[in-house]
């Protein structure tokens, strides 16, 4: 058994594989019409791309109890998820040229580093660094 | 404040309070990262930051939840998935990542990628030359 897809919820597919790709970086791997103008949407980290899938899955349109956690999770300042990085700060000041907005500034935890941003499609997502 | 800050907080006072602690045990993950080539053993980790060789372990299993040698194995699998995507044969990756023993190295290797070393590097050659920009496309005739 592999662990091969993680799923994001997204209120917008569209808007979101353009946060993803374009500010993130990641790739689009599988874009499949799915329905009613749903798509099977994947991205891969664009040096691991033989990694696992994210899937931004439009979840919190079609299923209220998704959108109600979506939403507490987010109002709490909780990541969705978090992805790895060389260096926290490096990646906090690039994106906030980008015009990505952080709840939470570059803060160490003891051995690790970590900071949260928001993915603009619904989520708070943690960057972290190994210390 | 958040709720996910005011937690983050209570966990840096109840697990991250030893600042001590906390700065020889990143010094010992530092030192891996550099020196992974080299022959490292609880031993000589415990020497170079003055530890006894029982806490090393202790603390290291206790901010980074594995052990020293967990971690060190890792890094020299994510180092020589590198040195073979590179074009370095399977022989000299193993003995440049730090393994002492061909055999070790291979079956490390495939249990922590589920393939073998060989097999890994052709099929990084294989999609390399697949999506290469200056590759030429493929004519089916």
């Amino acid at each position: 058994m592999k662990a091969t897809v993680i799923s994001i919820p997204v209120r917008d597919q569209a808007k979101a594989l353009a946060f993803y790709t374009e500010k993130l970086g990641f790739i689009k791997k599988r874009d499949i019409p799915v329905g009613g103008g749903n798509r099977w949407l994947t991205i891969v980290s664009k040096d691991w791309q033989d990694g696992p899938e994210l899937s931004l899955e439009p979840g919190p349109n079609h299923f209220e109890p998704c959108k109600v956690f979506q939403e507490a999770l987010k109002d709490a300042g909780i990541p969705w998820t978090q992805f790895d990085v060389q260096n926290v700060d490096t990646e906090y000041e690039r994106l906030k040229d980008l015009g990505v907005e952080f709840s939470m500034q570059p803060t160490e935890m003891g051995t690790v580093k970590v900071a949260v941003f928001d993915d603009t499609c619904g989520n708070n997502i943690q960057l972290v660094q190994g210390l | 404040m958040t709720f996910y800050k005011k937690e983050l907080e209570k966990i840096r006072r109840l697990v991250y309070a030893n600042n001590v602690q906390i700065d020889i045990i990143k010094g010992v993950r530092k030192f891996i990262e550099n020196n992974y080539q080299d022959n490292l053993n609880l031993d000589s980790l415990s020497n170079n930051h003055f530890v006894s060789k029982h806490h090393l372990l202790r603390l290291f299993k206790k901010y980074y939840g594995i052990t020293p040698r967990q971690y060190l194995t890792d890094i020299r699998i994510e180092k020589s998935k590198e040195k073979l995507k590179n074009g370095m044969s399977v022989t000299q990756t193993c003995f440049a990542v730090g393994f002492e023993s061909l055999g070790s190295f291979s079956s490390l290797f495939k249990a922590k990628t589920g393939i073998a070393p060989s097999a890994f590097q052709k099929k990084k050659q294989l999609s390399r030359n697949c999506i290469h920009p200056n590759s030429r496309p493929l004519t089916l005739k």
